[in-house]
């Protein structure tokens, strides 16, 4: 009698094909990504892309620029000369990791036996590509110097160029916090937007249809719900992270209300956007689940994007996820001020429209068509 | 008040609706009898204006339903088949919503609300959701919906389906009085009970084909099958048939004890007063009404709940 049951159940499990897919494939996807990200797989078969460093040279002697030629042989780290203003503001931007600055002097320091002024300025955020580019240059001078006296005044000075204070919050509770907040609605606006179809199903939008509303305005409509309900619920994980682990929310208000109306927008787009794809709730489940979970771990919802190969590093870009929590480590930690983040709000806005203009299309195909 | 003509409709390979053309004139109740399947809904959905046809024209009160489709809207109420209600709000939230789409204004809504609860029946009821409603209740509250901008024509998809008798009654009643108000009706069925009770007119269809329309008698005069009564007696002779006979016009087939005479119910009391007079002693009395059930069978060779 148990066999019996036991082969009905796996013969009904095995018609599932979305069922299939989250069980097998789904871990299968999230195993290679986690295997990218932490566990160096790749780097056995070729280098890794270098980590872009830039290097200031006020020194401007042969001993500098020597010794910046040899540093630029390591695979690790590709030093790239710039201005001293504008290589400080990429770096506080979160474009580059790291700033190298050869102080005036530092051809006499070497010749004198002397402390080098050199100093390397960084973003505190990519702290774990810090420690590497940190290592990798002191392991530079070393090897490349090559004067006993000089080797053991090696000291690298560091500074962090966005310093933590009791008005900035952590990168890393920016990280959970912004992360967190984006992948969980997407999933509460996949649900949302799965009540078209059980409207479908109860027979309220054949009798919408039926009203004087045109079909584009029942999509918009569902897309405000989402939207207000997006509002709500990121305003409502930001107060209680404020409340809980003093996440400063009041440090640009004005910045962060503008960031949580776009990632309102572009995940509620996205929201309709998936449900506009299918025809049924459990098309929609099985859909929705692979779609968020991947974005989100492709995004940096569930891994630091810093902390991925540059290949997923530049997969990351398609992600709604990757645009907010970038967008919020603009306000909270960067501290940059609305018009440095308004071109991530404007993808956002971009991502949203876009996926608005589908979604109306695969709305009438999928979702109102009568038989 | 409604003309429809060459009407077609087909869903990949299946014809659902093939080449139909009637009218139906104002104020009266139009059924369209047909088995599941028939191409009944199929022609109500492009009425309704929410399904495109593949051929012919829609024309409601004289404006074409495709090109005038808004005008079209409020002129039209429909009853869809399913209860189309949102459960978790009450009955009048959900009518102050369903009103509210035909932009009527928000006090004359709250009276036609009002006034709609009266005539079906819930008013005290109004508050309570309707996942607390009986089936039969919801079906009503359905109807309600389709009424609040008081449309000139009422379509009805099977909207007495899953409910039990008392409540079937209370909307026909409904719609008599809905009819009575000047509110023309299409009403689509496979109970043919219905449609001998509620309509004027009648469209027999099938597989997507109208096979006959007119009123009751008109279809009725369609088939060879007459009415007839069948008697059975405690005891009845050869001889008793042939003196009833002699008192009665009507053709007799005598089987044992049962006599079946070809009559009307109008004419029930004159063959009972012959039995009567010959001291016949009637066991069992059963009509035999030439139905629309009948005359599906007649011209289909199929049951309507095939």
């Amino acid at each position: 009698m148990i066999i019996t049951i036991l082969k009905k159940d796996l013969r009904l499990y095995f018609s599932d094909k979305k069922g299939i897919l989250i069980t097998f494939l789904l871990p299968i996807i999230m195993i290679t990504l986690f295997a990218f990200a932490f566990g160096g797989v790749g780097k056995k078969k070729s280098a890794p892309k270098p980590l872009g460093v830039l290097v200031v040279d006020k020194d401007a002697t042969t001993a500098s620029q020597e010794l910046i030629a040899k540093l630029n042989t390591m695979q690790t780290i590709r030093l790239i000369p710039s201005e001293e203003e504008k290589a400080l503001d990429l770096v506080r931007k979160g474009k580059n990791v790291a700033v190298l600055i050869f102080e005036k002097g530092f051809s006499d320091a070497v010749a004198a036996d002397a402390a080098l002024p050199i100093e390397l300025k960084y973003d505190a955020a990519r702290d774990i590509q810090m420690r590497i580019v940190h290592t990798v240059l002191k392991e530079g001078f070393r090897y490349h110097l090559g004067k006993i006296n000089v080797i053991n005044n090696v000291k690298l000075k560091t500074t962090s160029l966005i310093k933590e204070s009791s008005t900035k919050a952590h990168p890393g509770l920016v990280q959970a916090v912004g992360g967190t907040a984006i992948m969980m609605l997407l999933f509460s606006i996949a649900a949302i937007g799965g009540g078209l179809l059980d409207e479908k199903d109860a027979g309220t939008l054949k009798r919408l249809l039926i009203a004087p509303v045109k079909p584009l305005h029942i999509l918009l409509a569902k897309m405000g719900t989402a939207m207000v309900v997006s509002i709500l619920q990121l305003t409502t994980m930001f107060v209680f992270s404020w409340l809980a682990f003093g996440l400063p929310i009041f440090m640009d208000t004005f910045s962060l209300i503008v960031l949580i109306l776009c990632i309102s927008f572009a995940v509620s787009s996205f929201g309709v956007f998936l449900v506009s794809t299918v025809k049924t709730r459990q098309q929609l489940q099985g859909m929705s689940t692979i779609i968020i979970i991947l974005m989100s771990a492709i995004g940096g919802s569930m891994i630091p994007i810093s902390m991925m190969p540059v290949f997923m590093q530049n997969i990351a870009v398609i992600s709604v996820n990757y645009w907010g929590i970038e967008g919020f480590f603009d306000i909270f930690w960067r501290q940059l001020p609305l018009i440095a983040i308004l071109p991530k709000m404007g993808i956002l806005l971009a991502i949203g429209l876009g996926m608005t203009l589908v979604s109306t299309v695969l709305f009438k195909k999928n979702i109102i068509a009568i038989e | 008040m409604i003309q429809v003509q060459n009407l077609s409709k087909s869903f990949q390979n299946v014809q659902a609706v093939n080449d139909i053309s009637f009218t139906i004139k104002k104020g009266e109740i139009f059924g369209f009898l047909g088995p599941n399947g028939a191409g009944k809904s199929t022609t109500l959905n492009m009425m309704s204006t929410i399904l495109k046809s593949d051929t012919g024209t829609i024309h409601i009160d004289g404006k074409n339903s495709i090109e005038n489709s808004k005008e079209c809207k409020h002129l039209i109420g429909v009853v869809p088949q399913e209860i189309s209600l949102y459960e978790d709000l009450s009955a009048y939230d959900n009518l102050l919503f369903w009103g509210d789409l035909y932009g009527i204004p928000s006090k004359i809504l709250k009276e036609r609300i009002h006034t709609t609860l009266e005539l079906i029946g819930l008013l005290d009821r109004k508050k309570d959701l309707i996942k607390t409603y009986s089936g039969g209740m919801k079906r009503r509250i359905n109807i309600a919906a389709a009424l609040l901008h008081h449309p000139k024509v009422l379509f009805m998809d099977e909207p007495t389906v899953g409910i039990d008798p008392q409540s079937r009654n209370h909307i026909f009643e409904v719609i008599e009085t809905l009819n009575k108000q000047g509110i023309t009706i299409v009403y689509t069925t496979h109970y043919m009970e219905e449609v001998e009770r509620l309509c004027d007119r009648i469209a027999i269809i099938d597989s997507g084909k109208i096979i006959a329309q007119g009123t009751q008698s008109q279809l009725k005069e369609l088939v060879q099958t007459k009415e007839s009564i069948q008697f059975e007696f405690d005891f009845l002779s050869e001889a008793n048939v042939n003196q009833l006979r002699k008192l009665l016009s009507y053709t007799m087939t005598q089987n044992k004890n049962k006599l079946l005479v070809e009559s009307t119910v109008k004419e029930l009391s004159n063959v009972i007063t012959a039995c009567n007079e010959l001291q016949l002693s009637i066991k069992d009395i059963q009509l035999n009404k030439v139905n629309l059930e009948a005359i599906f069978l007649n011209l289909t060779g199929k049951q309507l709940r095939d």
